[in-house]
């Protein structure tokens, strides 16, 4: 036996860019965060060649999770082609010579920003959320040392009480996006900014969801058949954005969540936020055979 | 059927940042030589920040990026994050370091002397508009003195302990692998003090004068005394395999001690920095000093300066607001519209 049988030949870079102690982090971390669903686990965030906020928390997940035979398909604001979703496909294909795809059916990683896709994901597929603030209460207390240990007293009613303030104001809960949900019946979370009509896809799904923060170093997952509960009163139901009767414009796919897009008569015609999903709805209305997947929602209500 | 520009966002991608690189041109071996001796202080600063003492690699940094400081100390903490860490070099005593500069506020005179070394402190900020005109800005040879300050000097604080002025922290006896490494683990608070050294170290340079700044105007409850400003050269000692202890080079590097009367005691801040950015010692100092007792949330405590003076972070979360964020606004828009429409129905008079 030689030394140079041993070794590996000089490379610039690591498989997937990130090094193997870095990898080590974040698996570790991983396994964690699945084991104590909806808890924030702080990890070692490194640098990747891309900002800060930008995704890198997403990105050190996909960077470990991926092989070359993974396919992979990136997501902004439900869209494949948005600048940023470009840049992150073509980095990750980039150093890990893994197959992207666009169709959420093929995908066997899902990196996303903002949102779910529309079609149910199975237990093979994980889901990859990026998240700007992984700190639910932070809006209630911004000082990250207090707020740790009020997730390990449950302490959650200042929560509650910025809900129901909101209710006695506005005469609803005003919550847009990132909307507050009970973890297994223990953690809040932060779903990361999805928006409302996205959060009951998280409860008692097939798939594992990893939700990273880079930029705030902390990781936490939703595993696959875990409840996922909206903070909400006995009295006042949960209710997701009112997209349920709004038609695509270009599909004409109904009851999704939409894009708004304001005309020049001062109107707003919509189109179906998921891109994909779109596209093939466009195609299957075009005649041509394309494969579906079931979605979660049915005539604009969730289905299951 | 716009939907068929899947591919849209590639391209202008690829596009815009061609734009932004024929701006800067090409970029040779010559320019990366010609920013490391013309921006000192400027590779210096970038090196700080990224936690990364390469001068050629701080200056390829600036080259590329085209002095752009975020996204150069951004590209060098990537780069730095996949190299391998091969050994921890010994602890620097400050009596070690060969001193270039070196003031105390303190006392009139200091045990080693007040030695000024290389600064523009007394100079004339009068821009050298001559060199536009086609006349070189010139420099004058420098006089060294008849009996030269010695390299090697004590630290101000050193003299203060033993006349019972200050309490100098007990040494830390964490070696090797054992001495926390923030670039390798999370951030956590109460931090351990090599983490908020280390944090204060690469800190975004503005950052920490804005804060330590408010700090000395009368949000801290210390007014800082610059007890001992260093600039210097550290050796760089590290063990071979074998045993043999032995210098790697030498980096640049500052350091300030500042104090301020807490009963009948001196309180003491302190920070350092790779390469000379006497600035950011200082400021950053002052926040150590103040950080002891300060109120949550205050600009002096430490998880308020220490999270809001990583200038990756920071400018990485700034610049991500130019992202879209059409999802969460409509969202909002939902909430807004709706509970304006109950609130409108509400008002209606009743029949």
């Amino acid at each position: 036996m030689t030394l140079a049988s041993l070794t590996k030949p000089w490379a610039p870079m690591s498989y997937g860019f990130l090094d193997a102690s870095a990898k080590r982090e974040l698996r570790r971390k991983m396994i964690k965060a699945v084991c104590v669903p909806g808890c924030q686990m702080p990890y070692a965030s490194r640098e990747v060649p891309m900002a800060r906020g930008w995704g890198t928390g997403g990105l050190q997940v996909s960077l470990t999770l991926i092989n070359p035979g993974t396919c992979v398909k990136v997501i902004d604001q439900g869209a494949d082609d948005s600048v940023n979703a470009a840049s992150i496909r073509r980095f990750l294909a980039r150093v890990s010579g893994a197959p992207v795809t666009l169709d959420t059916l093929q995908a066997d990683l899902i990196q996303s920003r903002h949102r779910i896709p529309e079609e149910i994901l199975r237990e093979d597929q994980i889901l990859v959320l990026q998240v700007p603030n992984p700190e639910p209460l932070r809006g209630v207390q911004p000082n990250m040392s207090i707020a740790r240990q009020m997730h390990a007293d449950a302490d959650y009613g200042r929560m509650w009480l910025q809900l129901y303030e909101q209710i006695v104001r506005a005469g609803r809960v005003m919550q847009g996006a990132s909307y507050p949900s009970m973890v297994n019946g223990r953690h809040v979370m932060t779903p990361s900014p999805i928006p409302r009509w996205d959060v009951p896809k998280l409860h008692m799904a097939r798939h594992l969801t990893i939700l990273s923060a880079g930029r705030e170093k902390r990781i936490f997952a939703v595993p696959p058949y875990c409840r996922v509960e909206p903070l909400v009163f006995d009295d006042v139901p949960y209710r997701v954005e009112d997209h349920g009767k709004l038609t695509c414009a270009r599909s004409g796919a109904t009851g999704f969540f939409m894009n708004e897009i304001p005309q020049d008569d001062g109107s707003s015609a919509f189109e179906v936020s998921d891109s994909q999903f779109g596209v093939k709805s466009i195609r299957q209305r075009d005649g041509e055979t394309v494969e579906l997947g079931e979605t979660w929602y049915k005539g604009g209500d969730l289905s299951k | 059927m716009a939907y068929v520009a899947t591919r849209g966002g590639e391209r202008a991608i690829e596009q815009s940042e061609r734009l932004f690189r024929a701006m800067l041109g090409r970029i040779g071996a010559e320019r990366v030589a010609e920013i490391k001796q013309a921006l000192p202080y400027l590779v210096d600063r970038v090196m700080g920040e990224a936690s990364l003492y390469d001068e050629d690699l701080a200056s390829l940094a600036l080259a590329q990026t085209g002095g752009e400081l975020y996204e150069a100390v951004l590209v060098l903490r990537a780069w730095r994050t996949t190299q391998p860490r091969l050994t921890v070099a010994d602890p620097v005593e400050q009596n070690a370091l060969f001193t270039h500069r070196r003031i105390s506020a303190a006392f009139k005179d200091i045990p080693g002397g007040q030695v000024l070394g290389p600064t523009l402190d007394y100079s004339h900020r009068v821009l050298a508009t001559d060199v536009l005109a086609g006349t070189p800005f010139d420099f004058l040879e420098v006089e060294p003195a008849a009996d030269p300050a010695p390299a090697h000097q004590p630290s101000v604080s050193a003299w203060q302990a033993a006349n019972d002025l200050v309490d100098v922290p007990d040494p830390d006896a964490a070696a090797g692998e054992e001495i926390p490494d923030l670039t390798r683990e999370p951030l956590l608070f109460p931090a351990k003090r090599a983490h908020t050294l280390q944090s204060l170290a690469r800190a975004e340079t503005g950052g920490v004068l804005a804060l330590g700044y408010a700090a000395m105007r009368g949000y801290g409850q210390a007014h800082p005394t610059v007890n001992e400003l260093r600039l210097a050269e550290a050796e760089v000692v590290v063990s071979h395999p074998n045993g043999t202890k032995f210098s790697a080079g030498r980096v640049k590097v500052s350091q300030a001690e500042v104090v301020s009367k807490q009963g009948e005691k001196l309180g003491l801040g302190f920070a350092a920095a790779l390469g000379w950015n006497e600035v950011k010692c200082i400021a950053a100092a002052t926040l150590d000093l103040n950080s002891k007792g300060a109120p949550k949330g205050a600009a002096t405590e430490e998880e308020f300066f220490l999270y809001h003076t990583e200038g990756v972070e920071a400018s990485g979360f700034c610049i991500h607001f130019k992202l879209p964020h059409y999802v969460t606004f409509q969202s909002s828009l939902d909430a807004m519209r709706d509970a304006k429409a109950t609130r409108a129905a509400e008002q209606e008079p009743a029949e």
